[in-house]
This record gives structure tokens, C-alpha cells and sequence, in this order.
């Protein structure tokens, strides 16, 4: 080593060191610049399946409801950070919702049970071991015996489910299961029916005319992704195709993200959806528009009594209006009309859906779109009427023992459960999550999430999905309840093996030919097996002369109140996942709080404003909502949806707004289901709050946002017609405007996207957009976006890089006719007016005509945003990483669900839609160490990944045999704003509307 | 002072404004621990911002720049009179401007200071502001000179150069006076100050040749400066900013409101220095005027955007006006449209112009409404952007707006007030050069003094 200056030497460069890292940290302790670089610790010895860097994917089931999708988890250095449909399996064709895109927020959820504790003297818990839970179980079985053992469970049709049933049977006690949103009255009516309670499957996909009395199939009922799927399939305008575009009528007090995706809402009176099929069903036999089925004469006096004209006057709906609706129906051959939600939840519930099955019969669609056979899983759970029976063996002190896994009825019943719940003797919650219902047990031992553990479900006859751990646990102190039942069972062995157990009678049937082990990691690789069951014909019953649809007004105040499943909180299991919480709800646009649905007429009657408290009070509890005006509800009825509310389960959840359960019945009714309507008081309390929601202001002006074409307009539309094709450039500017763009091209070296580079863009058809937001949380999830909670969304501080804008349809009198849904992000302009302003070039443009946005460049002029037109950039106005900070998004262990691919970005700099720039660049890498082209379809964005009815391609419109050219050249596209000659790489397609 | 004519005389006009630097009274202490406690508000508020992030202050999408680029332009604004005062005038030979044109020039050197503040502080992370700063730099970036702020950055710095260097040549003769009659420290100062001027023939000659070539020199940027300034916006597509008329509109305003601003300041400078006889009422009348032609020109740059935003047709322009007047902040339209459109209608009445208590009181105004209208064409049109309805501003100012505009007021003062105090605020040179020379009388000792 030379001595010489400019030599370092240890004793320099330490002092160099020390006195930079001092001013660093001084710098740094006061929280002002960049964050210290943090070490990088590589592993001691690399575990042999995991590369540094590259994603490993496993396939499993979705568990966030009963639907049971397959999903495939992408997992980066053992940690499960993103989930996504798994093409193959036959539910959700790759495709998957929002709640499902949030499990990750489940298993690192800060809020989870790390272990096994018992209650204290104090009231509080105390941790135990393992062992000693386990143990404090056996002797509480022993001494429960033969006074009242019960072990409740979600709808859970699963290996685990059986495992419970064989224990139950040896301890002498019984197994019941509850889901708060259960589907009784399907059964119900399908027995009164057909005589049968089993939930067939619903073929969207081939219907040629789509009536929803009530059913909310795009958002909570049933199997809503597959669902989705095959409505956009029916419902989406093609041109090619003979009869395009499956009409779509609803049939509900309120518009529901369903209901506002239709193309005609009948805003019936509430109940009275059954004597309106049936009335449409005597239309279409006594003026033999369809080929009716012989038995059907079976029903002509039960059809004589409903006849348009009786039952205009009961519905509150015009004879014409019945009759055409009949008419269309029958007139599509292949008309589907499905009942639930809404219209299953009154106290006629299953005689509606009855109703509804008669009028499938009559039209010829049982057997075709209403298969039984292949039928849904949920039909086999229990029913409420068992769980008010247990509910009431309770409260009668006949239950000693009690076991919650998967279930949160403490929540969902308020009231009756959580009295009951006093009386029993000892219980054991399973929960990993402190809900209400755990909070209120004695010995808690936590689960492993979904997608840390081993299990199997049969979402559907014939398909068999399996669910296998994708990761360490999050807490190693948490167990598989499988494992721990065995445990406690004293079998040997663990809960794979039981469950592999089981799937050798599996391989049986599917597995011919080949070895146990083959075809278990066959199954474990597709996610599961997936076989056909046998269509089962079924024929009118005997009692379904005899239903009796007919409303009865509900009791206990003057004014009917809705209680219906929040879209993505269900029945309240979301409601502690930012991600969830923070997603405007898809038809009122409120985030972080419940709501109370208010017609404009009412709320002028009442003298309320949007905000505004009303104190709802039904027989049987009260509460205290703000108002939302709006005109996708009767005037006569109140809606309010379920979700919030928590007295328990986490920050995000607990004492937030509240729980519209309080406001039904514990008891079950004629057909042995829950009744969510009811009749309630309304006051006004005087009180206002404000409600977090993302909608605009009711300014009409913004022209060019949306576009519609009537069904006519767009079916005489030829591939050379651009109805919304704007001459951007006036004629007398046009040799200059492209003298301009050629000077341009030939000096810019970089930005030059007229060259060989791809130029990507994205096709959204409105058409098929349903609104759902799956997307948006796929885009939290993908890009590491902060969720920045009610107080800041106030503030308009939301990070959403896509937002779906809802604009009402009206009809000619004004009256919502549906809505069209538009998924705004980045529209990542050609000549884009963010990136000449940013003084840095953090702003700038790739050649792949990228709109780019340089994180670490960023010094947050923010005069990019002011400059965009779309508004779709997302300043960083606090550090929402900043440890134990006031407005943390990640709190531990939360923050392992981020994309290592996508930087967190700091305070103070701007951010926006990449059109997940990871993911090209990923494809681009891979396509050139296989020294091949990009292949179209192998880029996919995470919001078009998600997707559940297809609406956004993702391509090169340089290349023209991609999907995406094609699309970008379709008749209905347009740019939004083209007029501002930014030439956006996003072509809307204009929905497609079909009552014109 | 025998001369029964005039007290004001050459001795008078030293001796006065030289008195202005004598030992600060109780009520100098009390203004300038006011400027320095809304300083250290400022500082407080810009440490918080500084430690949480800009969260602190309302913005609300997509309404990004508020309260604090509102500050900027408005003092950007008040620092053009100055210039106009010393330079323009000067070139005009205008003699009424010697009075008022030091303390105009003061303002406009402090307002540019801190003018200058707002960009750092409203900036998402200050600590990198030195990007924004063309250097060369071991990364090869250079900032994007395509960008209007980055034009911002050069016009302001040119302004508060030459309007610094301006002032400061202007004071040299005036320092070297008070210089001859300052004891002690300040002696010391002045000395300093005074670079060693002795008043010779070829001083001055040099001088004045020097002084003219600035006057020149800082002409132009007058006009340009708020020019570039208007750029900011008028570049962007933002309707209610993108238009033709924002340069002479901006440059109108900011004479305007300057000239608001020196009657503010001179009011009660005159009052608390006793320097009625030196800026008499006819300064005063002479800048009311100016701020009435100036005002008439802002009240008709406001009829022009509306006409043009209906006479366009364009649906999108005539929205974000109607947002503008009617829609939720229109209070602040309507502030801005009477403190600068209407109530300075009033000094076509020369009894109000001249009237010093009603002329304050309507500067206060139309400094209140220049605020506004920044604010209007910032905050409202951010709001309002029609371009997408999906758009929901719930934009309302918080306490770390404020605390930085109040913040900004205590920085001009404390400066403005340390310098009336310190160095002559009225010219003594140049308003000697406008009085009528004295006359030599035969008697004992002379009036030479």
C-alpha cells in the first residue's frame, strides 16, 4: 500500500466512515431523507427448491367462501405474496375476485392468534403450550360427555369437515354448521319444487337471456368468479356472434353490484319477486310461448291465480311490463332465471325460489341452464334451523362442550348466540383471528391460514380441489386444526395423512393406472381433480301446486329495511383486510364504513343529507346509520349492508361503524332459514358524519369518460365504422402537426415508439366490466400499494392505481337503468403531457412507450398529476412504510406480503400504473434466455389476470396479429379524452346497452 | 432652514432619513418580535413537514398544489412593483419615484426571498431539491429544460439577482452619507458598506452610467419574470390555466398587487419615521393611479377568461368557469373578483386617493384579493378539473398551510423591518436630485450643510 494522499488507508477510511455515518444518522434520526441502506444477509445454506429472485407457484384452493377456487400461489423466498386464479380449475377458469386477491392480508395479518392461550381468572388469556391445551381438551371431553357436545363449523365440505363428523360420532356429540348468509331457501325452494334440496349448477354461459330475481350471482351468491365468468360470456356483446349480448333484467328492491350490471332493473315490491315469476310463468303456458312440459298442467290453478293482472296490483309493477318480460323470456330460447340473495332472505323466501324453479320448468330451462346433478357443495351443509336449535340448547345450558372452527356467529347473531354462549359449559375456539366469537371462548387454539395448511373441498359434484401449505407459517405456534383434532382423537399419524387417506379412495376412481404417489403430485400440481358428475333429470314435485309466494308485509315497524352481504366484507370475515376495507364498495363507492341506502324522494320526505344519521329500530335491535342517498333503491325500502361492525377482530375491524346483523332475528322461519328483511322505525338522530367515497361530484360534464351504443347501433356497426373516432387535428394544422411528430421521432433516440419496440396497450370492454374491483385488488396486491385508511380517504389520499368510475344509466324518466363500470388507470399516453413538465425526468417515456416513472428520481413536484387529464397519479404524502409510524400500511407481519418485484415507494414521491412493468419485463427476460419473442398473452397484469369476465387485454399494438390490436381497432373502441390528442395506449370499448 | 419656502432641504432630506436609523423605539421591538414569532411559527411547521411528510398540509386529489404555490406566486407578485418603481420609472424620468422607489426595491428583494422558499418547502422531498438545479454531476443527468419550472428557476434567480444587486449599488452613495454622521458600530458597517465612496465627480459619473445600465438590464424582467411564472400554468392543459392571456394577465396582477403592497408598507413608514414631508400625498396619489390602471387591466383580464370560456364553446372551459363562480369555492372567486376588481374602483375619486387611512385600508384588500386570485386559479381549477367527473377535491387548507403562509409573512417583515431600520429607506441621493438646488445666499456660513 503507497502512502501517498490520495491512498485510504483502514485508519481513513474508518474515519471517513464514522464521521458520514454519524451525519447520516443524525440526518436520519430525525426522520428527514433517505431511509439507511439496510444489510443484505444471504442465506448460510440455500434451501435447494428456492432461487434468490424467481417465483416458485402452487397450486391450492381458495378457502375466503364456500365458491372453492383454484388458485395458484406465487410464493418468492418462501413467502406467499400473491394470489391468482388457476386456469384449470372448471370454477373460476383462472380468474379470481377481490377477497379472494386479499387472503394474503389473512395469513399476515397482524391481528392473528400466535398461539394456543387459555382464559385467566382475569378475564383475560394467558399463553399455554401445545401440550397442555391439548390435554385441558381431553379432560374437558371426558367430563362433557353425554351432557351436550357440539363442534360448529363454516360450510365446510372438506376432509376436515368429515374428520370432525367421525369425532363427533365417537364422543357422542354432533356437528353443526353455520354460514351467516347461508343458502336454506334455495334448498328450500328446490324441495318444494323439484323435491329435491340439492343447489344445482347455473349454466351462464350458454343463456341467451339472464332474470335475477334478487340473486347476487356477481358478487356474493353461490360461486360468484364462475358466475361472472360465464355471464360476461353470455352478456358481452359480440359482433361475430348470432344473437349477441344475453339480455340481463334484475328483479330486487336495490340495485346490487349485480343488479346495476343489468340492462333492465324492476324495482319490485320486496317479496312479491315470486308472484311475478309465476306470473310471467302463466303468461309464457297460457299463451304457449315455450314448449312447456307436460306435468306443468299440474300448475294451472296455482297459475290462474297469478295472472298479470292480479299480480300488477301486487307488485306494484305495470301488466304490459309483465307480460313483455314473459314474452323476451321465453321469445330468447334459453332463458335462465335464477333466485337468491334479496329475494331468499324474506320469510316467503323458498316459495319465491320455488316460484322461480317453475318458471325455469315452464321456459324449458331446467335440465339445460339449471343442471342438478353437477350441484354445488353448499346444498350439503347444515341448516339455520339446526343452528337455532343449537342456539337454543344453548341458551338452555345443554351444551357442555362447544368447538368453533371457521365460523364467526357471535358476529352474525349478536344477540341470541352470544347469550347462549354464556351458557355453555366450555369452549374451544379454533379461530386464528380474535373475533367475537373467540374473544369469547375459554381455550383458543389458532388455526393455520389457508394457505399454511393441507385440506381438501368439493366445491361442486365431481370436482375435487386440494389445498396444500404454500409456506412455513407465518407463527410457528399455530397449528392445523386437522393435526390438532387427530391429536386430541389420540390417532397417529398427521392430518396429510389422513387426508391422503381419503384421497386414496380418490385415486380409485380417477387415478387409474397409476401409482398413489403419481397421482397425488398430479393432483397437487393441477390443484386438484377435476371429473364430470352425471346430469340428474328432475320433475316437478307434488307439493309445487301448493307454494304460496305471496308477500307478507314484514312486522315491527312502518318502513322495510334490507340487511344485504357487503360485496367484498361478506357477512363481516373481511373486515380485517385494509385491502378490503379500503376497496370502495362496487355500487355506493363508500369505503371503511357501512351505510344506510336512502331513495332521493325519502331523503326530501325526511329532510336528510348524505351523512346523516338515521337510527334504525327493528323488534329485535337497533342501530345507528349514515345515510347514502341514492336513486338504486325503492323509495320505500332502507338497505344496509352487513360487514362492519366488530366488537373484535383487529384494528381494521374493531369499533367501526356498524353491524346491521343487531337488526334481525336470531329465530328460524317457515322454511327453517333466517329472514333479513324487516320492518323498522326510522328516525333521524341529528347527527352527521362524513362517509368515505370515492364517487365524483354529481357534475355531468365529463364528457368522453364513458361511452354507450344501443344494442341496434352497435350490431349495424362495420369493422371500417369508428363512431367514436375523433379527428384530433383540425385539417388546416395537419402538415405541421406531422412535420412536428417527424422531427420528433428523428431526433428522440429514446421515447421513439413508432420503431421496432412493442408499444403495449390494454383493451377494456365495457361490456363485459361488471365492476366487481377484483382488479383493484389485484393492483394493491401486484404494486405494493398503500392502503392509507378512512382519515386519510377523507382527504382524498387514497393510492388506488385503478379506480372503476360508476356512472348511473338512466332511463327516459330519469331512473337508474344500470350502470356502466370504467376501470381508469395510467392510460400510458403516447404524447403524454405528465412527462414534458417533470423538471427531473422522473416523468419520461420508454421506448416501449411506457409512460415511466422513476421512483428514486422523484423529488415530488406533483406538477405531473396537475398536468394529467385522467387524474391517475398518487402522491406518497406521508412514509406509509415507516415502522410503528401513524400511518403504517404494513404493519408486522403484514409487510412479508410484498412484492419483492416492485419497489415500496418513500414520502414524497409520485406514483402511478405501470402497467405492471415487472411482469414485462419478467416476460421480456425469460422470452430472451430462451432467445424467442415475447409471445401475446404472456404478459398479463395483474388487473387483467384477475379479472373475472375477461374485460382487460394486455398485448402489443405493434404486433398485428395480437389480441390486442384487434381489439384496439374494434368498431366501439375509443380513447377517453382523445380530443386532448394524447393518444392513449388504453382503448375503452363502449358498453353495449340493450334496452335501447 | 431660514427659507420660509420649504423646510425640505438637502440638510433637511439627510438629517431626516438619517434619523430613521437612530436607536429603535419600543413599538420597532414589538413589530419585529411579531415578524420573528410567525417565523419561528413558520419554521416550526416547515420542521413537522419536514419529519411526517407533506400529509400534514389539505392537499386532497387532485388538487396537488395549494396554499404554499399560492404563496409563491403571490409574493413573486408583490416583488415586481419594485423593480417597476426603480427601473421602469427611472428610465421614464420619473421624479416622484425617488421617495418611495428604496422601500419598493426592499420589498421586492425580500419578497423574492421569500418567494424563492416555497418551492423547496412544497416540494415532496426537500432534501433532494438540488436536483432541480442545473450542475454537472457524476450521474450525467441534467434537469429537463423543457419543463416550466425549471424556466421558473432561472427567471427568479436572474430577479433576485439583479433587483439585489440594484438595490444594493442604489444604497452605496446613500450609505456613505449616513456613514459620515453614524458612530460606533454601525460606523463600522457603513464604512464597509459604503465600499469607500467619497462623492467625487467621477464617482458619481461612473455611478450613474452603472446605475442606468442596471436599469436597463432589470427592465425586461419585469415583464419576464412573472411571465415565466405565468408559464407554470399556463403550459399545462389544466383548464382554467391554460391560456394566451396569462402572461400580461400575471405581469398586470403582479405591478398591481405590488403596488398594493408598497402603499401598505409606506403608510405607516411614513407615519412612525416622520417622513410626511419627504413622501408626501402626491407619492401616494401617483401609486394609487398606477394601481388603478394595473387593477383595471387585472379586471379586465378576468372579463376576458369568462367571455372566452363561453365565446369558445368548449364544454370543458366553460365548466371549470362555472365551477369557478358557482361552484363550492366560490367564495373565494367572488373575494378575489370585488377586493380586485371592484373595490379599487373607488380611487377614481381623488378624495379617497388621497384620503391615506381609505388608500391603506383598500391596499390591504386588493393584497387579500391577489391572494385570492392565486389561490383561485391554483386550488379552484385543480378541484374543478372537468376533464374527468370522477374527480372528488374535498381540498380545505390545515393549520401547516397556514403555519408556513404566516411563516413567509414573518420572514418579509423581520427582514423588511431590520432593514428600514439599518439602512436609509428613503434615497437621500436621488430625492435631493429633484428638489430645487439650493440657492446660494450671501450669508454667513451658507446652506451648503
Amino acid at each position: 500500500m503507497t502512502d501517498g494522499p490520495n491512498s485510504i488507508d483502514r485508519r481513513r477510511f474508518l474515519k471517513v466512515l464514522g464521521v458520514t455515518g454519524a451525519g447520516a444518522a443524525a440526518i436520519s434520526a430525525c426522520g428527514i431523507g433517505p431511509e439507511p441502506t439496510e444489510k443484505l444477509i444471504p442465506y448460510l445454506i440455500p434451501p435447494e427448491d428456492q432461487i434468490p429472485g424467481t417465483a416458485t407457484y402452487y397450486a391450492s384452493t381458495c378457502r375466503e367462501c364456500a365458491a372453492g377456487c383454484g388458485i395458484h400461489v406465487r410464493v418468492r423466498e418462501g413467502r406467499a405474496v400473491k394470489i391468482e386464479g388457476n386456469p384449470e380449475s372448471p370454477i373460476n377458469s383462472g380468474r379470481l375476485c377481490a377477497r379472494g386477491q386479499a387472503a394474503p392480508q389473512g395469513v399476515y395479518n397482524p391481528d392473528r392468534v400466535t398461539g394456543p392461550m387459555v382464559r385467566n381468572t382475569a378475564g383475560g388469556f394467558d399463553s399455554i403450550t401445545w401440550d397442555d391445551a391439548i390435554s385441558r381438551v381431553q379432560g374437558k371431553l371426558t367430563a362433557a360427555r353425554g351432557h351436550g357436545i357440539v363442534f360448529l363449523t363454516g360450510a365446510d365440505a372438506s376432509s376436515f369437515g368429515d374428520l370432525v363428523d367421525d369425532w363427533m360420532r365417537q364422543v357422542g356429540g354432533r356437528r353443526v354448521s353455520y354460514e351467516a348468509f347461508g343458502f336454506d331457501a334455495l334448498r328450500a325452494g328446490n324441495r318444494l319444487a323439484f323435491g329435491t334440496a340439492a343447489v344445482p349448477s347455473y349454466d351462464f354461459a350458454n343463456a341467451k337471456y339472464v332474470l335475477s330475481f334478487g340473486a347476487d350471482f356477481l358478487d356474493t351468491w353461490l360461486s360468484p368468479v364462475s358466475f361472472q365468468n360465464g355471464f360476461s360470456r353470455a352478456h358481452a356483446f359480440d359482433g361475430s356472434r348470432d344473437g349477441s349480448m344475453a339480455k340481463f333484467v334484475f328483479v330486487g328492491p336495490r340495485m346490487s353490484l349485480t343488479g346495476m350490471n343489468a340492462d333492465e332493473w324492476v324495482a319490485a315490491l320486496p317479496g312479491t319477486e315470486g308472484v311475478l315469476a309465476l306470473a310471467m310463468a302463466q303468461v309464457i303456458v297460457s299463451r304457449r310461448l315455450a314448449a312447456v312440459p307436460t306435468d306443468a298442467g299440474r300448475l294451472a290453478a296455482l297459475l290462474a291465480d297469478h295472472t298479470p293482472a292480479k299480480v300488477a296490483a301486487i307488485t306494484g309493477l305495470d301488466e304490459k311490463l309483465i307480460v313483455r318480460l314473459a314474452t323476451e323470456f321465453a321469445a330468447a330460447k334459453g332463458g335462465l332465471a335464477v333466485a337468491g340473495g334479496m329475494a331468499a332472505q324474506y320469510a316467503n323466501g323458498a316459495d319465491i325460489v320455488a316460484a322461480v324453479n317453475i318458471l325455469n320448468y315452464v321456459a324449458g330451462a331446467v335440465g339445460k341452464l339449471v343442471k342438478f346433478g353437477p350441484d354445488l357443495a353448499v346444498g350439503e351443509t347444515g341448516t339455520f334451523s339446526d343452528f337455532a336449535r343449537l342456539t337454543a340448547d344453548m341458551a338452555g345450558g345443554r351444551v357442555a362442550l362447544l368447538f368453533v372452527h371457521g365460523t364467526n356467529p357471535a358476529h352474525s347473531l349478536p344477540g341470541a348466540f352470544t347469550q347462549g354462549l354464556a351458557k355453555v359449559g366450555y369452549k374451544v375456539s379454533f379461530a386464528s383471528f380474535m373475533d367475537e366469537t373467540a374473544a369469547a371462548a375459554d381455550l383458543i387454539l389458532p388455526d393455520l391460514h389457508p394457505l399454511e395448511q393441507w385440506n381438501d373441498s368439493r366445491p361442486r359434484a365431481g370436482i375435487y380441489a386440494l389445498q396444500q401449505p404454500t409456506m412455513q407459517p407465518v407463527f410457528p405456534e399455530t397449528r392445523q386444526s386437522g393435526d390438532v383434532v387427530l391429536k386430541i382423537m389420540g390417532r397417529p399419524g398427521t392430518y396429510r395423512d389422513h387426508l391422503q387417506g381419503r384421497w386414496r379412495e380418490l385415486q380409485r376412481r380417477f387415478g387409474a393406472g397409476k401409482s398413489f404417489e403419481q397421482f397425488w403430485m398430479d393432483a397437487l400440481q393441477h390443484g386438484g381433480v377435476y371429473g364430470d358428475a352425471p346430469a340428474r333429470p328432475v320433475r316437478l314435485a307434488e307439493g309445487a301446486s301448493r307454494i304460496a309466494p305471496a308477500p307478507a308485509a314484514p312486522t315491527g315497524g312502518d318502513q322495510t329495511v334490507v340487511v344485504f352481504p357487503h360485496p367484498v366484507l361478506h357477512d363481516g370475515r373481511g373486515a380485517n383486510k385494509p385491502w378490503l376495507q379500503e376497496l370502495p364498495d362496487p355500487v355506493s363507492k363508500i369505503a371503511w364504513h357501512g351505510w344506510v341506502e336512502v331513495h332521493p324522494e325519502t331523503a326530501k320526505r325526511w329532510d336528510l343529507a348524505t351523512g346523516d344519521f338515521l337510527l334504525l329500530k327493528s323488534a329485535f335491535g337497533a342501530v345507528k346509520a349514515p345515510v347514502w342517498i341514492t336513486a338504486s333503491v325503492r323509495p320505500d325500502v332502507l338497505a344496509v349492508p352487513t360487514g362492519h361492525g366488530h366488537a373484535a377482530y383487529g384494528r381494521y375491524a374493531k369499533d367501526r361503524s356498524f353491524n346491521a346483523f343487531e337488526l334481525l332475528g336470531a329465530d328460524a322461519n317457515a322454511y327453517g332459514g333466517r329472514t333479513f328483511a324487516v320492518g323498522a322505525t326510522a328516525t333521524k338522530t341529528g347527527e352527521h358524519r362524513k362517509i368515505v367515497t370515492t364517487e365524483g361530484s354529481a357534475r355531468e360534464r365529463g364528457e368522453g369518460s364513458v361511452e354507450t351504443l344501443t344494442l341496434a347501433r352497435a350490431k349495424s356497426l362495420g369493422a371500417a365504422d369508428h363512431p367514436f373516432h375523433h379527428e384530433e387535428t383540425p385539417e388546416y394544422a395537419k402538415e405541421s402537426v406531422e412535420w412536428w411528430g417527424e422531427r420528433q421521432f428523428e431526433q428522440a433516440e429514446l421515447g421513439n415508439y413508432a420503431g421496432e419496440q412493442p408499444r403495449w396497450g390494454l383493451a377494456v370492454d365495457l361490456s363485459k366490466c361488471t365492476g366487481c374491483s377484483a382488479c383493484v385488488t389485484a393492483c394493491y396486491a401486484e404494486n405494493n400499494l398503500a392502503t392509507v385508511g378512512e382519515e386519510l380517504m377523507m382527504r382524498g389520499r387514497e393510492m388506488s392505481w385503478l379506480r372503476l368510475e360508476r356512472y348511473w344509466l338512466t332511463d327516459a324518466e330519469g331512473h337508474p337503468q344500470g350502470a356502466v363500470n370504467s376501470p381508469m388507470m395510467c392510460q400510458q399516453c403516447g404524447n403524454a403531457p405528465c412527462e414534458p413538465v417533470c423538471p427531473v425526468y422522473a416523468a419520461y417515456h420508454t421506448p416501449d412507450g411506457l409512460n415511466g416513472q422513476v421512483y428514486n428520481r422523484c423529488v415530488g413536484t406533483r406538477y405531473c398529476s396537475n398536468n394529467c387529464p385522467y387524474k391517475v397519479r398518487y402522491f406518497n404524502w406521508y412514509n406509509y412504510a415507516e415502522r410503528g409510524g401513524e400511518w403504517e400500511a404494513w404493519p408486522e407481519p403484514l409487510s412479508m406480503l410484498l412484492n419483492p418485484d416492485v419497489t415500496v415507494r418513500e414520502r414524497g414521491v409520485m406514483e402511478k400504473c405501470t402497467f405492471c412493468v415487472q411482469r414485462i419485463r419478467g416476460a421480456q427476460n425469460k422470452a430472451r434466455l430462451e432467445d424467442r419473442n415475447v409471445r401475446d398473452g404472456e404478459i398479463v397484469p395483474a388487473c387483467a389476470q384477475s379479472c373475472p369476465s375477461e374485460a382487460i387485454v394486455f398485448g402489443d399494438l405493434h404486433d398485428r396479429n395480437s389480441e390486442v390490436y384487434k381489439l384496439a381497432g374494434n368498431p366501439r373502441g375509443y380513447h377517453v379524452l382523445a380530443g386532448l390528442n394524447t393518444k392513449p395506449a388504453v382503448t375503452y370499448l363502449a358498453r353495449v346497452v340493450s334496452n335501447g | 432652514m431660514a427659507d420660509g419656502m420649504t423646510r425640505v432641504t438637502y440638510d433637511y432630506v439627510t438629517r431626516t432619513i438619517a434619523r430613521t436609523l437612530g436607536n429603535p423605539g419600543r413599538g420597532y421591538f414589538l413589530l419585529l418580535g411579531a415578524a420573528v414569532a410567525l417565523l419561528a411559527i413558520g419554521i416550526v411547521t416547515l420542521l413537522f413537514l419536514l419529519r411526517y411528510g407533506l400529509g400534514l398540509a389539505g392537499y386532497s386529489h387532485p388538487v396537488y398544489w395549494a396554499v404554499f404555490i399560492t404563496c409563491f406566486v403571490f409574493w413573486v407578485g408583490i416583488a415586481h412593483s419594485g423593480t417597476l418603481i426603480s427601473a421602469i420609472l427611472f428610465l421614464f424620468r420619473s421624479g416622484w419615484r425617488t421617495a418611495v422607489y428604496r422601500t419598493a426595491e426592499a420589498m421586492t428583494v425580500f419578497a423574492v426571498m421569500t418567494a424563492g422558499l416555497f418551492p423547496l418547502i412544497h416540494i415532496g422531498r426537500q432534501w433532494y431539491f438540488y436536483w432541480l438545479i442545473p450542475y454537472p454531476n457524476e450521474r450525467g443527468l441534467w434537469p429537463n429544460f423543457k419543463s416550466p419550472l425549471i424556466w421558473d428557476e432561472f427567471a427568479i434567480g436572474t430577479y433576485f439577482t439583479v433587483s439585489t444587486v440594484f438595490l444594493i449599488m442604489g444604497l452605496i452613495p446613500d450609505i456613505a452619507a449616513v456613514r459620515d454622521l453614524a458612530t460606533g458600530w454601525r460606523k463600522k458597517l457603513y464604512t464597509l458598506c459604503s465600499v469607500g465612496w467619497r462623492g467625487t465627480n467621477e464617482e458619481w459619473r461612473h455611478y450613474t452610467r452603472g446605475y442606468l445600465y442596471l436599469a436597463a438590464l432589470a427592465t425586461p424582467l419585469v415583464l419576464s419574470v412573472h411571465s415565466v411564472v405565468s408559464w407554470d400554468f399556463a403550459m399545462a392543459i389544466v383548464p382554467g390555466w391554460h391560456a394566451t392571456i396569462f402572461a400580461p394577465y400575471f405581469v398586470a396582477g403582479a405591478i398591481y398587487s405590488g403596488c398594493a403592497m408598497v402603499i401598505t408598507l409606506l403608510v405607516p413608514i411614513r407615519k412612525l419615521f416622520q417622513l410626511e414631508e419627504l413622501i408626501t400625498v402626491k407619492h401616494f396619489e401617483n401609486l394609487s393611479k398606477l394601481c388603478l390602471l394595473t387593477g383595471s387591466i387585472v379586471g379586465y383580464a378576468y372579463v376576458c377568461e369568462y367571455f372566452i370560456a363561453w365565446f369558445s364553446g368548449n364544454p370543458t372551459e366553460r365548466a371549470a368557469f362555472w365551477y369557478r363562480a358557482f361552484g363550492p369555492y366560490w367564495w373565494a372567486t367572488w373575494t378575489m373578483l370585488i377586493c380586485n376588481a371592484f373595490l379599487p374602483l373607488l380611487l377614481w375619486v381623488k378624495k379617497i386617493r388621497t384620503n391615506l387611512t381609505a388608500l391603506f385600508v383598500i391596499s390591504i384588500f386588493v393584497n387579500i384579493g391577489m391572494w385570492f386570485e392565486r389561490y383561485v386559479i391554483i386550488v379552484v381549477s385543480l378541484a374543478g378539473e372537468p376533464h374527468t367527473p370522477w374527480t372528488n377535491a374535498v381540498y380545505n387548507p390545515t393549520w401547516a398551510d397556514w403555519g408556513i403562509m404566516a411563516g413567509s409573512f414573518g420572514w418579509f417583515f423581520m427582514w423588511f423591518l431590520l432593514f428600514v431600520k439599518n439602512f436609509p429607506a428613503v434615497s437621500i441621493a436621488e430625492v435631493k436630485e429633484v428638489l430645487a438646488p439650493p440657492k446660494r445666499v450671501a450669508a454667513k456660513g451658507g446652506a451648503h450643510a
